[in-house]
């Protein structure tokens, strides 16, 4: 009788040490080519053994949402995210680089730049942005760049998804601030780059993986293991972007394979950054000190 | 290991299954209130994130063109109490509640601190929400009031009804279970230990198949017990073969009747009954049939006695019946006949034809007897003295008749103290043989010589010794002392000196007597040694007497016909056993003087001259009577005219003076 206490209480323990498995990790991400590595590791099941699950999101400023409200535990984002939250609550850090911005942030508009310049004072052109984002560094610089009046444009502030079913080529002059893969379906309309990020020096878009200090504190191993994942990710893509396009192109609204390798080139892969960007990027953005290497 | 009451073990086993069920509601509770954090929390999160996006997207610098949303959100929202929203300078722009000077900002948690609160006791979240001006920011601070009362019907109030129906519930399972408890193990397991104990009412069928188990076994231990009870009864009661009361019974209602019939002033009777010859029947019939015998002789003095009268057998073929309610002899005497009569009918017991009488005495309270013993003891004395008057009768026990009897106890103890004391001596009459004049043998005869009361004669204990058995010892003692006198003669002048011992009829009766008489005879000549048989060893006589003389005959004894020509039919015993002497009894020597004796004398010599025996006179008191037996030839006599039996050292002198001098 004893010993078959002793055992019960045995598989109890052993049952009850069984469970003690680590807690679900979420992440915020919205449809970003930058953010390629993520899903795929995501398809590839890479993400599921490290028990993170992501959180699509349609913008940048609801995945910031998300994590502003605990509702995420990371989220990707650009130093704009970034400089918000640590308005907020200053203890977000990011932990793994993604890409830099090289032509992948774009303005499209249903007139060539010299026809914007060339309109009457009167007329005001409408400037589609998510105000809440990079898109407002973006057309700031753009304005600085092309010389345009800031007082001619109207700036409407919509998420990329609004942006692109209420948008038409015949409408008033207008501005959209966007980026790969949503400038795809925006060029099917009509709409032409007419800047981007390759052009505007001046701008350096950085994405990046955030996340809270305490949260990276208590998964610091975890985040290593992710930090290797989206390395490896980054890898195949560069690999084999056609086996890679396959896997992703469901997040990135379904794009071709021919948009998909276009959106590709418009970043640069960052994961590995160079003494000089690293140095850059903390000089001019943020502090580099929490990155995972 | 220290035993407990079941009530305390009860308490005890409920008590821990109280604490087990208090765990069990605790960390269910605990596990409900993790739960419910955890969905609290979403469900703030979500409803602030909501409010928050629509606050991003639709407040512009007019709030007025939303509060109306803002106070369906706050209204349809049950979590939501109250929403205060301020401008990017503090002010109060909107607020949900009449009482707007309660919504303090300063209790608010920004809501990215969701996780580290304790979200059932925060009040209220903050959010920023910004908005632009052209590309102006503009911050505005939103604050969420939980709602107090929601968070309490999420937790608090649940617990309080939670824990006040497990509390109920618990009191309820406890009472139930104590009530079960009682019912199903503890008064049954009182009442087994009643019922185990007293035995006094067999307890009811239990519910519990192992308590009913256990009643089971006691009822049957019980049952088996009483059975036995009632067997060791009648065992200790009862007489196995008759069914009648055994002595102790017989014993205990006599005393019980004695100290009655004592106060009443009353008599009763007491009979003893002894079958006659029943050791005959046994030996000649089997100890079956003896006991069927017994058996039907136990019907009828119990169908014969009344109902209120005691019958029990005490020993083998030993009846008492006791007779309660007699007024006058004469009622005893119906009674005896009447069983008299019954018995001595000749009865069919497995196809044999058998017929049996019995022997009664008869002992009244309080005149022969005070109790039982004295009864018991008067009224088999009374039945010895029926069967010494012939048997197949009764006799009323009397004062001479107990005298008698305590005669013979009385030479029965001193016979006893005789033997162990060795005050038994032998004296020896000498045989002479005529021709020479000369003493050739001579009869041992025991003599008594008591401290108290002198030397007292054989025929005053013979007859007792013979009846109580005592011969048989006395017998033996008489050869040992013969076999000594042997030895002491051998290598002397006497040596060839033959010694006469006389064997009871009693003593044929010793299965041991050829063993015994081997042994202790074993270092002598026997030829020296003369067994004197009288007729009485005849008289009855069976197959076995005969098988004795004819082994004594052979181990090398002589035989004596002793006091030959006063039985029935002495010729014949001359025929069918080898005797080496025939002995004239006295009363023919005494009748020497008619012609008749003479004639019966001469007579007898002749015989034994023909038949080649020796004979030897008796009684020869006179000279003449010597003379006429060497006249006619007598080989040799004994008797007073020579000598008188004498103690060993005279007798000595004799030999030494009539053969020696």
């Amino acid at each position: 009788m004893q010993k078959k206490l002793l055992l019960l209480i045995f598989i109890l323990f052993f049952y009850g040490c069984s469970k003690n498995q680590k807690e679900e990790l979420l992440l915020s991400t919205n449809s970003w080519i930058g953010y390629s590595p993520l899903f795929y590791a995501k398809e590839m099941g890479y993400l599921d053994e490290l028990n993170i699950e992501l959180i699509p999101t349609v913008s940048l400023g609801e995945s910031l949402n998300l994590f502003l409200v605990s509702k995420a535990d990371m989220l990707t984002g650009t130093q704009h995210e970034y400089n918000l939250l640590h308005q907020e609550m200053h203890s977000v850090v990011p932990i793994v680089l993604f890409d830099r911005s090289d032509g992948g942030d774009m303005i499209l508009s249903n007139r060539t730049l010299q026809e914007l310049k060339n309109l009457h004072k009167s007329q005001k052109i409408d400037v589609y942005l998510e105000v809440d984002s990079v898109n407002k560094e973006m057309i700031e610089h753009f304005i600085k760049h092309s010389h345009l009046s800031k007082k001619s444009m109207h700036f409407i502030n919509k998420d990329q998804a609004q942006i692109q079913n209420i948008i038409s080529k015949d409408e008033n002059p207008t501005i959209i601030v966007t980026y790969a893969p949503y400038n795809v379906l925006l060029e099917k309309k009509g709409f032409i780059p007419i800047a981007s990020t390759k052009d505007i020096n001046t701008l350096l878009v950085i994405d990046a993986l955030f996340t809270s200090k305490k949260t990276l504190q208590q998964n610091k191993k975890r985040f290593e293991n992710l930090k290797r994942v989206i390395d490896n990710s980054i890898h195949e893509i560069q690999k084999d972007p056609h086996e890679a396009y396959k896997r992703v192109s469901k997040y990135l609204n379904e794009i071709s394979y021919e948009e998909f390798e276009i959106s590709l080139q418009t970043i640069k892969w960052i994961n590995k950054p160079s003494e000089e960007l690293l140095r850059k990027i903390n000089t001019s953005i943020y502090s580099t000190q929490s990155l995972i290497k | 290991m220290k035993s407990i009451s079941i009530k305390l073990y009860a308490i005890t086993i409920v008590g821990l299954i109280a604490i087990a069920l208090s765990i069990v509601f605790y960390s269910f509770h605990a596990t409900s209130k993790a739960n419910v954090e955890e969905l609290l929390k979403i469900n703030i999160q979500t409803s602030v994130l909501n409010l928050k996006h629509y606050l991003d997207k639709n407040l512009k610098h007019n709030i007025n063109e939303i509060k109306s949303h803002l106070d369906t959100v706050n209204s349809i929202n049950a979590l939501i109490a109250n929403i205060r929203v301020d401008d990017n300078k503090n002010k109060m722009i909107y607020h949900s509640s009449r009482k707007a000077t309660l919504l303090k900002p300063s209790n608010c948690v920004k809501i990215f601190k969701l996780q580290e609160v304790n979200v059932l006791q925060t009040e209220c979240y903050s959010v920023r929400t910004k908005i632009y001006d052209e590309l102006t920011p503009h911050y505005f601070t939103t604050y969420v009031f939980i709602s107090q009362k929601y968070l309490d019907s999420l937790l608090h109030n649940q617990t309080k009804k939670l824990f006040i129906e497990y509390l109920i519930t618990l009191l309820i399972l406890l009472f139930l279970t104590w009530i079960i408890f009682s019912k199903t193990i503890k008064k049954p397991l009182e009442k087994l230990r009643q019922f185990a104990y007293y035995e006094n009412r067999p307890a009811d069928k239990f519910f519990i198949k192992e308590i009913e188990s256990i009643r089971y076994s006691l009822e049957m231990t019980f049952k088996r017990l009483h059975q036995e009870q009632r067997e060791l009864y009648n065992l200790s009661t009862r007489d196995q073969l008759s069914g009648l009361y055994n002595k102790r019974t017989l014993i205990e209602k006599t005393d019980w009747l004695s100290v009655e019939k004592h106060r009443r002033g009353e008599k009763f009777a007491v009979v003893f009954i002894d079958i006659d010859n029943f050791k005959t029947l046994n030996d000649s019939m089997g100890h079956n049939l003896g006991d069927k015998v017994l058996h039907e002789v136990a019907q009828i003095l119990v169908t014969t006695v009344g109902k209120n009268d005691i019958v029990a057998r005490i020993g083998g073929d030993e009846f008492v019946i006791v007779l309660p309610t007699v007024t006058y002899d004469i009622d005893i005497i119906n009674t005896l006949e009447k069983i008299k009569t019954k018995i001595q009918n000749p009865s069919i017991l497995s196809s044999i034809k058998y017929s049996i009488t019995a022997s009664m005495g008869v002992a009244l309270f309080p005149k022969d007897g005070k109790n039982s013993n004295e009864l018991l003891k008067n009224a088999d004395i009374a039945m010895y003295k029926s069967k010494e008057l012939g048997k197949n009768n009764y006799h009323f026990f009397t004062e001479s008749l107990n005298q008698e009897i305590q005669h013979k106890v009385n030479v029965q103890n001193m016979l006893t103290e005789a033997l162990e004391h060795n005050f038994f001596e032998l004296h020896y009459q000498p045989k002479l043989t005529i021709v020479t004049n000369k003493v050739s043998a001579c009869e041992a005869l025991i003599r008594l010589r008591h401290p108290k009361h002198g030397l007292i004669a054989p025929n005053k204990f013979i007859t007792i010794a013979e009846e109580n058995g005592f011969i048989i010892k006395l017998g033996y003692w008489i050869i040992e002392q013969s076999v000594k006198q042997i030895k002491a003669w051998r290598h002397t002048a006497y040596e060839n000196i033959r010694i006469s011992i006389n064997l009871s009829v009693k003593q044929f009766e010793d299965p041991y007597l050829i063993k015994e008489l081997d042994r202790l005879t074993k270092d002598i000549d026997r030829s020296l040694l003369d067994i004197e048989l009288t007729e009485s060893v005849f008289v009855n006589t069976n197959q076995n007497h005969y098988r004795i003389i004819h082994d004594i005959k052979s181990l090398g004894f002589t035989l004596s016909l002793d006091d030959f020509g006063t039985g029935y039919s002495s010729l014949s015993y001359l025929k069918n056993i080898s005797f080496d002497t025939i002995k004239i009894d006295k009363a023919f020597i005494d009748d020497l003087n008619s012609d008749n004796g003479k004639a019966f004398v001469t007579m007898i010599v002749q015989i034994a001259k023909t038949l080649h025996l020796e004979v030897v006179a008796e009684g020869v008191e006179t000279h003449e009577q010597e003379e006429f037996l060497r006249l006619v030839e007598c080989q040799s006599y004994q008797g007073y005219y020579c000598s008188k039996p004498l103690c060993i050292q005279e007798f000595n002198k004799l030999l030494h003076s009539r053969n020696y001098l």
